[in-house]
């Protein structure tokens, strides 16, 4: 009954691989949890700082920061690609990488040097061998993710933008978090910070200290700080949500084969029993 | 008293978003006090403390490392890399990051760049350990006996 022993060892490995895919959803369902509420804890500092920059670029007609200015066409661009450290999440990581890919690749046709900076395990290894120029690279950061840590880091988009005066943006891929069943890979510019919506069309009097240069400059790096902790911990829930759907997805599988499995071993023990009833049915007519 | 809403802000989270009577603060320039019906005003802060009133008459401080001070119409914004409770502190935590910072000191004296990153940290140290009522607030000697 070699047929019977077989389909009891598949039964036994889809069960085991079940139960692995269904405890990696219920870590990433309460891992998506507690990544849901630091990202929108996030949500109020961006905002404020957001709104304060861009009351202070339309408040001032003679405004000019060199963040704000659009600098000449040169096709450089620092490319900051946020993904996760492991895999099993579904098309997560993949669609990340095929977006920066893209934009790599255009940057490149435009004749422009793209510089990357990847953030996660899987950017880290997936630009290990490319033939692009990667400006530091960051992995198992996202899941303790702190502010000193994206302080560290705006600090260094932001010095390698004012060294570099061929540089002409800063762009991010990331993925927004939309929904526990959607999210959208996506890339945003971030340097520089051109068109900033005049929400005050009218001008009304504030006093700065000491001026509105030297605020907005300070808010600048608090700025690209915050963007890149909110990017980086909605990527993170994105990334468990993600592994969530595409594990419940698994166990869901694992469940069918083992019912379509278990109605195979159940008619092939029935055939079984039926095919010895016979032979001693036959045997005992024989004998008579 | 007249009240006003005072949020104060992080990156991470919303530290306080209520009505308050004053609110102390340090800026680059000095230390302002902001009472409803203020102006509006933008300011640098720098690392220190935050001396919030509340209209119940009690006041909390907090300990905070760094950003803009926003006076609206509407309400007053703190937008800070950092910032805690004087109870929230772990006295022990940053009497660490203190000596670590201390460590980092003294490892990066030929390093302006990294020096002046220690230098914030330890900054930031001491501006805890002063609002948690645990340090004297100088750079030396090595704290010793603690409060518990």
């Amino acid at each position: 009954m070699a047929n019977l022993k077989d389909i009891k060892r598949r039964i036994h490995s889809v069960q085991s691989t079940m139960q692995i895919t269904k405890a990696m959803e219920l870590v990433a369902s309460s891992k998506l949890r507690k990544a849901k509420d630091r990202a929108e804890a996030a949500q109020p500092f961006f905002e404020a700082t957001y709104k304060l920059m861009s009351e202070i670029a339309a408040e001032d007609p003679y405004f000019n920061s060199q963040f704000v200015r659009k600098r000449t066409d040169t096709g450089a661009c620092l490319l900051i690609v946020i993904a996760g450290d492991r895999g099993l999440a579904g098309g997560f990581n993949s669609n990340v990488l095929k977006i920066a890919q893209a934009r790599i690749n255009e940057i490149k046709a435009q004749g422009g040097n793209p510089i990357v900076m990847p953030i996660g395990q899987k950017a880290v290894d997936y630009f290990e061998n490319k033939d692009v120029k990667v400006l530091k690279a960051y992995d198992h950061i996202a899941e303790h993710m702190n502010i000193y840590l994206a302080m560290d880091m705006a600090e260094l988009i932001l010095n390698t933008y004012k060294r570099h005066e061929s540089l002409q943006t800063v762009e991010i891929v990331f993925t927004n978090y939309v929904s526990p069943i959607m999210q959208v890979a996506q890339k945003m510019e971030v340097i520089p910070l051109d068109e900033m919506p005049g929400s005050h069309p009218r001008r009304c009097a504030v006093e700065y200290e000491p001026s509105p240069e030297e605020v907005f400059d300070k808010l600048v790096p608090r700025y690209v700080a915050s963007l890149l902790y909110g990017a980086i911990v909605e990527s993170f829930a994105s990334e468990q949500a993600a592994r969530r759907t595409a594990m419940e997805n698994a166990t869901d599988n694992a469940t069918e084969m083992i019912d379509n499995l278990s109605l195979q071993y159940n008619r092939a023990r029935q055939g079984a029993i039926t095919q010895e009833l016979t032979e001693i049915v036959s045997g005992a007519n024989a004998q008579q | 008293m007249n009240t006003y809403r005072l949020m104060i802000l992080t990156p991470d989270k919303i530290l306080f978003d209520d009505e308050v009577v004053q609110l102390t603060a340090r800026t680059t320039e000095g230390d302002v006090g902001i009472l409803a019906g203020h102006i509006r005003y933008a300011a640098i802060l720098q690392t220190g403390v935050l001396t919030v009133k509340l209209p119940n008459g009690e006041t909390r401080t907090a300990a905070e490392s760094g950003g803009v001070l926003k006076v609206s119409d509407d309400k007053t914004t703190v937008m800070v890399t950092a910032a805690e409770w004087a109870e929230e502190i772990d006295p022990d935590w940053a009497e660490r990051s203190r000596q670590d910072a201390m460590a980092k000191i003294e490892a990066a004296q030929n390093e302006p760049d990294r020096l002046e990153r220690a230098n914030l940290k330890l900054q930031r140290a001491l501006n805890r350990l002063r609002v948690s009522g645990h340090g004297t607030g100088q750079a030396t000697p090595p704290l010793k006996k603690k409060k518990q």
